[in-house]
C-alpha cells in the first residue's frame, strides 16, 4: 500500500545508497524545506478561499465566483496581485526592524511546523518535548506581532501590537493547561506517543466530561492566540484600521497574512493530534469489522480531515461572534478560563492516577 | 451564593453562543438562503424586490397622455431640489385659461430615491421606477425630461 | 573540523554578536531585539547539546516572558523611539575595564576547571523522570528549590492583587 511512511522510507534509503551520508542528510533536509514551503503555500491558497466562502455562506451570499470553476482561483489571483503590488516602506520607521518583522512571523509558523505527524510514520522531527517545543515556539510569535508594531511608527499600528501583547501573553496560560491535561493522561511530551495512546480511542471520547472542558478551553484559547475574532482587537478593523500590519504592503504583508492562517492550520493540527488522536482513524471498542473498515481510509487523510474540520469551526466561530471588548477580553480569561482549566487540570491528574478513563 | 451565580454566569454564555452558532451553522447548509444575484448574468430575469426605487417616472398612458396638473407639489417635497416644474397657460375651447405642466425637469444625479415626491403627488401621476443602470459618460444626460414630447393631461384630472 | 564544531562556532559568534549590538545599539527597542536573538541563539546552543527540555524552558522564560515585558516597559515610556544620547567616556572606560575583569575571572575559572568525558548521552530524559526529579526529596531532589520558588511566586501574585485592587470608595 502505498502511504507517505513508505515513500520516505524509499527516498531515504535511494539516497544513501547513491550518495554519503552526509550529503545524502543536506539533500533531505532540502527535499523537507522545499515540501514544507509548498505546503505553505497551497495551504494558503486554500485557507484563504475556504474562509472567504465559510464567510460568504454563512452570511447567506455566494462568496468569489468568478475567477475559475466556483472561483477556486481565486486567492491565487489576490496573491499575484499582492506579489506585483510595491512594498511601501514608510518614513518615520524603523527601517530594519519593519523588514525584519514578517520573516520573523513567518519564520516561527515555519519552525512550529517541524513536530506536527501528518501520517502515521510521516513527520519532519519526533523531537521527544513535542508539545512543550510547541508552547516555547508559539510564545515567540508575539515578539515579531510586537516587532511589527512598533516599527511601523504608527500609532495604530503600536495600539494592536500592545493589545496584541497583552492577549497572546495571558491566553497562553490557559492553552498551556489545557494541553498540560493530555499531558497527564498520555504520560508524554512526544506527539507521537500522545497519538499512539490513541490507538484504542481518541481522548476526547476516552477522557469524557474533563477532556472535553479542556478541549473547548483549548479552541477557546488558540482562537485567541491566533488574534481571530471574536478576539482579533490586535487588528480590529473598524477602530484600528488593520492593527500592528497597517503599515505593511506587497509582499511583505502577503507574509504576515499567510503566517496568520498557517498558524491557525498548526493550532488546529496540534488540537487534532491532542484531542482527536492525529492521525489515528476512528476505533470503537470491539466492533472489529467497523474498525477495519475505518483503517482502510488513509491516515493522512484522517489528520488533514480533522484538522480541517476544527479549521471549520474556529471559522464559524469568527463569523458569528461579534469581538469582545479588550476588559471583557482579559476578564474572559482570568475569570473564567484560567480558574476552570486549573480544577480541570486537577480533575484530570486525580482521574489519570484512578484509571477513570476508558 | 458565588459559586451558584458563577455557574449560572457560564451556562448562560455558552448557551447564547450556541444559539448564535445554530443560526449561522443553518445558514451554511442550507443554500437555497442566498439572496446575491449573479447580476450581469440575469440581466432578463433579475428579480427585484417591489420596495426597490432606481428613478422618478412620469405615467403615461396609451394616448400620451399623463395625470399632472403641474401643481408642484412635488417640487416642494423634494429635500434637494431634484425636480423643476415649468408650468404654461393652457386655453380651453371657452377661452379660459388653465394651468398646465410644460416640462417636467428630474435631475437624476440629485436624486436620493426618498420617495417624498411620490407621496405628495395628489394626482398619482408620478411613481418609483425599479431601473438602475444610469451610469453615463457626461452628467448633463442624468437631467432628464420626463414628459414625453407631444403629450399632454388626461382628461377629467383636475 | 566536524560539522558540529563548525555549528557550534557559529551560534557562539552569533550569540556574542547579538550581545555586543544589544548593549552598543543606542535605540532601546533595538537593543532588546537585539538581547532577544541572543537568547534565542542560547536555546540554539541546548538544542545543539540535546538538551531540549532545556532549551524549550530557556525560551519559555526568557524569550516568551521577559523579553516580552522588556519590550512593554519600553511601550510604556516616553521618548523611547528616541536615539540615546552617547555614553560618557568615563563610564565607557570604566564598562570595558568591568568586561576585562568579567571576563578573566570566567577565563581563568574555566581554564582551571577540568571537564569530566561524557561520550554517552545522558541527557535523554523523559519527562516523568524530570518530573520525579523536582518532587523528590532524596539526595539529588529538588523539591526544597521548588517549594521555596512556588512561596515566592504565590507572595509575588498577591502582592500584585494587593497593588492592583480597587479600594471601595466609602
Amino acid at each position: 500500500m502505498l502511504s507517505f511512511h513508505s515513500i520516505t522510507d524509499s527516498i531515504d534509503s535511494w539516497l544513501n545508497h547513491t550518495f554519503s551520508p552526509t550529503v545524502a542528510l543536506l539533500l533531505e533536509c532540502t527535499i523537507v524545506a522545499i515540501a514544507a514551503i509548498a505546503l505553505f503555500a497551497t495551504l494558503g491558497l486554500v485557507l484563504v478561499l475556504m474562509e472567504r466562502k465559510v464567510a460568504a455562506f454563512m452570511q447567506i451570499r455566494m462568496g468569489p465566483n468568478r475567477v475559475g470553476p466556483k472561483g477556486m482561483f481565486q486567492s491565487l489571483a489576490d496573491t499575484i496581485k499582492l506579489v506585483m503590488k510595491e512594498g511601501l516602506t514608510p518614513d518615520g520607521a524603523d527601517k530594519f526592524l519593519f523588514n525584519l518583522a514578517p520573516f520573523i512571523v513567518m519564520i516561527v509558523a515555519m519552525l512550529l511546523l517541524a513536530p506536527i505527524g501528518f501520517a502515521s510514520g510521516f513527520q519532519i522531527w519526533d523531537i521527544n518535548i513535542g508539545v512543550l517545543y510547541i508552547s516555547a515556539i508559539s510564545s515567540i510569535s508575539v515578539i515579531g506581532i510586537l516587532m511589527a508594531g512598533w516599527a511601523s511608527n504608527n500609532k495604530y499600528s503600536l495600539l494592536g501590537a500592545m493589545r496584541s501583547g497583552a492577549q497572546i501573553v495571558s491566553y497562553e496560560l490557559s492553552a498551556g493547561l489545557s494541553i498540560l491535561s493530555i499531558v497527564v493522561l498520555s504520560g508524554s511530551l512526544q506527539l507521537s506517543d500522545i497519538v499512539g495512546a490513541q490507538s484504542n480511542g481518541w481522548w476526547i471520547f476516552k477522557g469524557h466530561i474533563p477532556v472535553i472542558i479542556s478541549f473547548v478551553i483549548f479552541i477557546i484559547a488558540v482562537t485567541a492566540e491566533t488574534n481571530r475574532a471574536p478576539f482579533d482587537l490586535a487588528e480590529a478593523e473598524s477602530e484600528l484600521t488593520a492593527g500592528f500590519h497597517t503599515e505593511y504592503s506587497g509582499m511583505k504583508f502577503a507574509l504576515i497574512f499567510l503566517a496568520e492562517y498557517i498558524n491557525i492550520f498548526i493550532v488546529c493540527a496540534i488540537g487534532a493530534t491532542l484531542f482527536f488522536g492525529g492521525w489515528m482513524p476512528l476505533h470503537i471498542g470491539n466492533w472489529q469489522s467497523f474498525n477495519h473498515i475505518m483503517d482502510y481510509i488513509p491516515s493522512s487523510l484522517w489528520f488533514f480531515g480533522k484538522t480541517f474540520f476544527l479549521i471549520f469551526v474556529i471559522m464559524w466561530f469568527r463569523w458569528t461572534f461579534p469581538r469582545l471588548r479588550i476588559d471583557q477580553l482579559l476578564q474572559l480569561e482570568w475569570k473564567y478560563l484560567l480558574p476552570i482549566s486549573m480544577v480541570n487540570l486537577l480533575l484530570v491528574t486525580v482521574m489519570a492516577i484512578m484509571g477513570w478513563y476508558f | 451564593m458565588f459559586l451558584k451565580d458563577y455557574i449560572t454566569d457560564i451556562y448562560k454564555g455558552v448557551k447564547s453562543l450556541l444559539i448564535g452558532m445554530r443560526r449561522t451553522g443553518y445558514y451554511f447548509t442550507h443554500h437555497k438562503e442566498i439572496i446575491t444575484q449573479q447580476y450581469p448574468d440575469n440581466r432578463e430575469e433579475l428579480n427585484l424586490p417591489t420596495r426597490f426605487r432606481g428613478e422618478v417616472i412620469l405615467l403615461h398612458d396609451e394616448n400620451n397622455e399623463h395625470a399632472c396638473t403641474g401643481c408642484t407639489a412635488c417640487e416642494l417635497a423634494c429635500p434637494n431640489g431634484t425636480i423643476k416644474i415649468i408650468t404654461k397657460f393652457d386655453v380651453s375651447p371657452e377661452g379660459k385659461k388653465k394651468k398646465a405642466l410644460d416640462t417636467f425637469i428630474y435631475h437624476l444625479e440629485l436624486c436620493t430615491m426618498c420617495n417624498l415626491c411620490v407621496v405628495a403627488c395628489p394626482t398619482d401621476a408620478i411613481v418609483m421606477a425599479q431601473n438602475f443602470e444610469h451610469s453615463v459618460y457626461d452628467r448633463s444626460k442624468l437631467t432628464k425630461k420626463l414628459n414625453k414630447p407631444g403629450s399632454k393631461i388626461r382628461e377629467g384630472i383636475e | 573540523m566536524s560539522a558540529s564544531a563548525i555549528i557550534f562556532y557559529l551560534i557562539a559568534a552569533f550569540i556574542l554578536t547579538m550581545g555586543i549590538l544589544s548593549v552598543t545599539s543606542r535605540k532601546i527597542f533595538r537593543s532588546a531585539i537585539w538581547l532577544l536573538f541572543s537568547l534565542v541563539g542560547i536555546a540554539a546552543f541546548y538544542f545543539w547539546m540535546d538538551l531540549t527540555f532545556i532549551a524549550a524552558v530557556q525560551i519559555i522564560i526568557y524569550v516568551g516572558g521577559i523579553v516580552v515585558l522588556i519590550i512593554f516597559s519600553i511601550f510604556l515610556t516616553q521618548k523611547a523611539g528616541e536615539q540615546m544620547p552617547k555614553p560618557l567616556r568615563s563610564r565607557t572606560l570604566f564598562s570595558l575595564l568591568a568586561v576585562f575583569f568579567g571576563f578573566a575571572l570566567t577565563f581563568l575559572l574555566i581554564y582551571k576547571n577540568t571537564f569530566p568525558e561524557i561520550s554517552s548521552h545522558p541527557f535523554q530524559l523523559n519527562v516523568s523522570d524530570i518530573g520525579t526529579q523536582m518532587l523528590s526529596t532524596t539526595e539529588h531532589g529538588y523539591v526544597l528549590p521548588f517549594e521555596v520558588v512556588s512561596m515566592l511566586l504565590l507572595a509575588a501574585l498577591i502582592g500584585c492583587i494587593v497593588i492592583a485592587i480597587k479600594k471601595e470608595s466609602k
